[in-house]
């Protein structure tokens, strides 16, 4: 990007941010939901990627190639989503083609890019489905999206990246990493009177005023590629803008509070607890519609060990028969228990309109890695009825290498959002659609 | 010293060998033609016009496919015949090597280095230069680089968090930085510690003893009367009590019993972690540096690596043993005739004011306990005291100077309060400390504006020149000048770097953080562009503690040495492994290289050397004897050591293990990578795991043998475990064992099945070369110092130059290693050679 013209650009969007979704029912201190009937709205979509890492136990992960349709049998890895077998689809045979990274199980998962794709670089990559999905979803939300990680180095098979989510110019965009930052930065409200940070807000926008007129500064005499890498900068600043815009936009809403108190979570929680907890956010920040666009970047070395291994993640993933294999096999049971308790609460949060926040939603379990070293037949598990999917199937999609990206861009056409592609993708998966 | 001038005349280089050789056009033929030639092109692949040259991104994508199917056994189909093992292990082992350098060719940048934003490293740095403050980066991303170091360009990326993140580090740190008014005394605060502690336990112990009683009357009742009588729950209650009584109470007693606690503390393992003798600094003290001085003897008859004494701040945790250790001390004297050690301790704003000492202990409360339980099985009691502490002092703060230099250098006429035109003086304050932030190009005019603006609409506010000021100078510390080393030219094309641009080049690739006075001024002089100035310029920097920065980064980028913290050791397994020999064992590597810079050593001795760098700790954990001090020195070990060279260092040896058993292939691999510089191809995707040694406890040579088995896996394997294997002697935390324990992994309560072998460290390197044991191994290795320094080299020039190494880059490296013969050029020299390159003056 050049960064005259993100400099031109930004001078359209301070003009332009009345482009951006007002919370105008909240404004005018009607509870959306309550309005949301009255109104006739339909409850909003919603979408969640949960990235578990290295991948999962072949032998008993995967349900049997031989029984698909709507009448199969959760495999063992599985059988904990019994009670919510008619909601979910796990399809087999997606893989990413260009792959090639047996330690990255989350960097090109939601983007199907070629790390090789441009010539000069050793590294490269596109956007994420999510964030094609907030840049539409998230325009009526607090925040545009929430991408979630954990604290410390990657030891759990996700490879380079800081969430799930790469923004529009395939850069890593943060993640919130602990459920102490989440809950504050969802839940928690600024006490400070209005006049006061509407103060702080124009502070802000002159900060943001003053760099840039550093920027103008630093580009001058730098090459097109110096320019370009300035522009993350620009990019950032851009970011902020908006999100300043929406804050001031929604300044006099105060943050919604969860139904049931949500108490501030304990510092220093990792693995099982602390990945329950990050669920219980999420479900927290849809029940009030703090956004609509959710990511996880999951702990793994942390969750084994609080199952009570003693082996890495990488080891695990390593797995022959014997104990390591017990312990992946128990990863996978846990994992399904955790995404089984998440779906609960989805489903017992009620819409205005009766249904249930699961009925719009769309909640994907999966990696870039299969099992071990494998980076074919990528394990997905797809819950909800956000996107209109045909629900309860198990598909073994006859290409061995059908795009992930086919997935991704069915659930995003089935969630609204109109694009023509996604990464690699060749088209929908026919047989998700409703018949 | 060498000045020797690089040419200036830069050489095209001949294109690198992308070509698959021809040969295999054969086994092309034979396996795939059939189906993928140009008129069949089943599934869309044409192999019969691909090119043989690895040229353009396309063609590798299609031989990276080729070699993915061939790896996953998806090709040739079932049906087919299949290539004979001999045909397929030769083809896959030249296609995976071709598309690793043509990889590598491709992403060649071709010379150019994108502009830089500081990493996080180098922003801390420069941040403590700036400001005299130590700030707290760790929410930052570590920029850490997938394909390569954390100073290349490219991967440096900026997030929207980001630039809040800096904005909030810097305000915190001006107002940590900025402070005004008298200068704080100096004062002391003696603790004996034993005074709440022996109290403490002295409770604890009386509690134990009153359970213990009436459960004791209880059981005299015969289960005539009702547990609850006498205060229990129930049963299981009682027997509760009794486990804590026997657990814990004869180690409390002997405790508060010995003489020792009268006049201080004992320190020891407890049930409960261990006794931590603590000091806290009063709240109401600055924050700053302090001292903390600790009188302590050590118990009679306590082994070498006992009598060290662990320091460290604490948290929550202290009554049960844990802190986090900043350091550890040998304590060399006795309880009859104790010594003083000191130590300094930092105080933040915020953070925790108290400090502890307790005897080392594994930071895993599990293996803690373990350790104490196992001495209760054998004697009743708890593991023996091995330090006693007479008393503990705090003294500060120490102050370099007052008011402290930053304050000096942003209020550089004085204190606000004595000029007269504030207005005047904020501008002044902020243009010349935006001058200094922006390693000395001059901010421009409509920037200072706007930051004068922020200062004044925070003085109409009501606030004080002082306060008002910091957030202008907070902006100037999140500003694209600041984050960015910026090198502009005419736009595009190369041009030479101005001297200070060459001065902030130098600083960041020897320092890790800005210029300082001395140098800066010598690069406005003009002299710097002279090669004898700058030459010395380097030196002097180099020896410099600075420096530290680039040897521990370098260091740890190039061999890959996170591998470090991604496991815990088993201290069941390994006791002696704990958290300050993995701290010793990580600084050995750095302070090993630092000796062969000071020292104008080849590199080559970091393959081999009669003697090693290591202090107290780490010459414990080697049985190596009368090393005294926590300094790191040179030690002679004679040539016939196992140590010696980074093959004998502990760190290299916990990298390639799991923390739980060493890992021929880790191992193999890194030697590979590192010190051959013969990186082998990366773990390929999808390749068929071997069912047949499931579940089978395996000897390193089995696990080979098993490998053999397929080509895909045999092609690597056969080059990588063996050298692994001659590297078996050491165990997972780096000390040297006979015999091999292997351990399988226990399924739920079963007991792992165990089984030993003599290690046998015979094999053979990548090129057929054969040894017979470990020092025979580390000879041949020793012996290839020429690959070693080249790789050396290149990393040199990834990191020193921004971006990662490519093939645009031999001539650079070539002209370097033309300097001297590997065993005689100085490290020292190659890192002159360097910056006196074309290469580094100029911005591509």
């Amino acid at each position: 990007m050049k960064s005259n013209a993100s400099l031109a650009r930004r001078g359209f969007l301070r003009g332009a941010s009345a482009c951006i979704g007002l919370p105008f029912l909240e404004s005018l201190g009607v509870a959306r939901a309550a309005g949301a009937k009255a109104d006739g709205l339909t409850p909003p979509k919603r979408l969640v990627f949960l990235g578990m890492g290295f991948g999962v136990t072949r032998e008993s992960w995967y349900p049997d190639v031989k029984r698909t349709g709507v009448d199969w049998e959760l495999s063992e890895g599985l059988k904990p989503l019994a009670r919510h077998q008619g909601d979910l689809t796990v399809i087999q045979n997606l893989a990413n083609q260009f792959s090639s990274e047996a330690h990255w199980g989350s960097t090109f998962w939601l983007t199907g890019a070629n790390r090789y794709a441009e010539a000069g670089q050793s590294f490269h990559n596109s956007v994420s489905a999510d964030q094609v999905a907030a840049e539409v979803l998230g325009k009526e939300t607090r925040f545009t999206s929430v991408p979630l990680g954990f604290q410390g180095p990657d030891n759990s098979g996700h490879g380079p990246g800081l969430s799930l989510a790469w923004n529009l110019q395939g850069k890593p965009v943060a993640a919130i990493n602990t459920p102490v930052a989440a809950f504050h930065r969802l839940f928690s409200d600024d006490n400070t009177p209005l006049a006061q940070r509407q103060a702080a807000l124009a502070q802000q926008r002159s900060v943001l005023d003053t760099v840039l007129e550093d920027a103008k500064s630093a580009a001058r005499g730098l090459t097109q590629a110096d320019k370009d890498k300035l522009g993350e900068y620009l990019q950032s600043i851009r970011e902020i803008e908006v999100r300043l815009a929406k804050e001031e936009a929604w300044l006099e809403v105060p943050k919604k509070q969860p139904g049931e108190r949500l108490k501030e979570p304990e510092e220093g929680l990792e693995g099982e607890r602390e990945i329950e907890l990050m669920y219980d956010l999420m479900v927290a920040a849809m029940q009030v519609d703090a956004s609509r666009v959710f990511t996880y970047r999951q702990p793994l070395d942390t969750f084994i060990r609080s199952l009570g291994a003693t082996i890495s993640a990488h080891n695990m993933s390593h797995y022959s028969n014997g104990a390591r294999q017990e312990v992946s096999e128990l990863r996978d049971r846990r994992q399904s228990e955790l995404l089984a308790g998440f779906l609960d609460k989805l489903k017992a949060s009620r819409e205005a309109d009766g249904s249930s926040l699961l009925d719009h939603a769309t909640v994907v379990l999966g990696s870039n890695i299969s099992s071990i070293h494998y980076l074919t037949n990528c394990p997905t598990v797809v819950a909800g009825h956000g996107a209109g999917i045909r629900q309860g199937q198990h598909l073994v999609m006859a290409d061995p290498k059908t795009p992930l990206c086919n997935l991704w861009l069915t659930l995003l056409r089935g969630s609204g959002i109109e694009v023509e592609a996604h990464g690699d993708s060749t088209g929908l998966i026919k047989e998700m659609l409703p018949g | 010293m060498i000045l020797m001038l690089l040419s200036s005349a830069a050489v095209a280089e001949p294109p690198p060998e992308l070509m698959l050789p021809r040969v295999h056009a054969e086994f092309l033929d034979r396996h795939c033609l059939e189906c993928h030639d140009r008129e069949t092109e089943k599934g869309g692949v044409d192999l019969e016009t691909l090119p043989f040259s690895l040229e353009t991104v396309e063609a590798a994508e299609t031989w990276q496919k080729v070699l993915n199917s061939l790896n996953a056994g998806e090709m040739p189909p079932k049906k087919k015949p299949r290539p004979a093992d001999e045909e397929l292990k030769g083809f896959l082992r030249d296609l995976s090597g071709v598309l690793v350098t043509a990889r590598q060719a491709l992403a060649d940048t071709g010379g150019s280095t994108v502009v830089r934003r500081l990493n996080r490293r180098e922003y801390a740095n420069t941040m403590e230069a700036l400001l005299g403050v130590v700030v707290e980066v760790s929410d930052l991303p570590d920029d850490a680089n997938s394909s390569g170091f954390d100073t290349a360009g490219s991967g440096l990326f900026f997030s929207s968090d980001q630039f809040e993140q800096y904005l909030t580090i810097g305000r915190r740190a001006l107002t940590v930085a900025l402070k005004l008014g008298k200068r704080p005394e100096e004062v002391s605060m003696k603790f004996e510690p034993e005074v709440s502690l022996n109290r403490f336990w002295e409770k604890q112990a009386s509690q134990l003893l009153d359970w213990h009683e009436k459960a004791e009357a209880w059981r005299a009742t015969e289960g005539a009367k009702a547990p609850s009588e006498f205060g229990f729950i129930d049963e299981n209650d009682v027997s509760f009590h009794e486990r804590l009584y026997r657990q814990k109470y004869g180690t409390f007693r002997r405790m508060l019993e010995a003489p020792e606690s009268e006049t201080g503390v004992l320190l020891e393992a407890l049930f409960d972690g261990a006794v931590v003798a603590k000091a806290g600094i009063p709240a109401n003290w600055p924050s700053g540096e302090y001292r903390m001085e600790v009188r302590v003897g050590t118990m009679a008859g306590v082994a070498g690596n006992e009598c060290y004494l662990e320091y460290g701040r604490l948290g929550g945790g202290a009554r049960q043993g844990e802190m986090e250790v900043l350091g550890c001390v040998k304590v060399m004297g006795t309880v009859k005739e104790p010594v003083e050690v000191e130590f300094p301790v930092e105080v933040r704003d915020g953070e925790g004011r108290e400090f502890g000492v307790r005897q080392r202990l594994p930071n895993n409360r599990d293996a803690a306990r373990g350790a104490f339980l196992r001495a209760l099985a054998k004697t009743g009691l708890g593991p023996e005291p091995t330090l006693w502490v007479d008393w503990m002092r705090v003294r500060g703060p120490m102050l370099e100077a007052w008011p402290p230099r930053a304050v000096k250098q942003i209020f550089f006429k004085g204190m606000p309060w004595e000029q007269a035109d504030q207005d005047a003086y904020a501008r002044e304050v902020v243009a010349r400390f935006a001058r200094r932030a922006f390693r000395g190009r001059e901010p421009a005019g409509g920037f200072l504006d706007r930051l004068v603006e922020l200062y004044r609409a925070r003085v109409e506010g009501g606030m004080k020149f002082f306060q008002a000021i910091q957030e202008p100078l907070a902006v100037v510390l999140a500003s694209p000048s600041f984050l960015y080393l910026l090198e502009p030219g005419e736009g595009e094309g190369p041009h030479g770097l101005s001297g200070e641009e060459l001065a902030v080049r130098l600083a960041y690739f020897l320092w890790s953080g800005p210029p300082d006075g001395k140098l800066m001024e010598v690069a406005r002089s003009g002299r710097l562009e002279r090669t004898e100035v700058l030459v010395r310029e380097a030196r002097r920097m180099l020896e410099d503690a600075r420096a530290d920065a680039f040897i521990g980064a370098f260091a740890h980028q190039w061999l890959h040495m996170e591998r470090l913290d991604f496991f815990q050791v088993d201290f069941g397994r390994y006791p002696e492994f704990d958290e300050s020999v993995k701290e010793a064992a990580r600084r050995e590597v750095y302070q090993t290289i630092r000796y062969v810079l000071d020292a104008g050593r080849p590199v080559g001795d970091l393959l081999d050397a009669p003697y090693v760098v290591i202090n107290d700790v780490l010459a414990d954990h080697y049985e190596i004897p009368g090393v005294e001090g926590a300094a790191f020195r040179r030690v002679e070990v004679g040539a016939d050591s196992v140590r010696g060279g980074l093959l004998g260092m502990a760190a290299i040896h916990v990298m390639g293990s799991d923390g739980n058993d060493s890992s021929a292939v880790e191992r193999g691999a890194w030697v590979m990578r590192y010190l051959l510089n013969d990186p082998p191809p990366p773990a390929p995707p999808n390749v068929p795991q071997l069912s047949r040694v499931k579940g089978r406890l395996l000897t390193p040579r089995e696990e080979l043998a098993a490998h053999m088995e397929e080509p895909q896996c045999a092609q690597c394997h056969q080059r990588i475990d063996p050298i692994g294997h001659g590297m078996e002697n050491f165990d997972p935390s780096g000390k040297w064992r006979e015999v091999l324990l292997l351990v399988g992994q226990g399924g739920g309560k079963k007991r792992p099945r165990t089984r030993e072998v003599p290690v046998d460290a015979s094999g053979q390197l990548p090129d057929g070369v054969a040894f017979a044991d470990f020092r025979e191994l580390r000879a041949r290795i020793g012996e290839r110092d020429e690959g070693f320094t080249r790789g050396f080299v290149e990393a040199l020039i990834a990191y020193g130059l921004g971006r990662p190494y490519g093939f645009s880059d031999a001539f650079l490296r070539d002209q370097l290693l033309a300097l001297g013969s590997p065993d005689e050029v100085p490290m020292r020299d190659l890192i002159l050679g360097l910056i006196q390159s074309q290469a580094f003056q100029t911005k591509r």
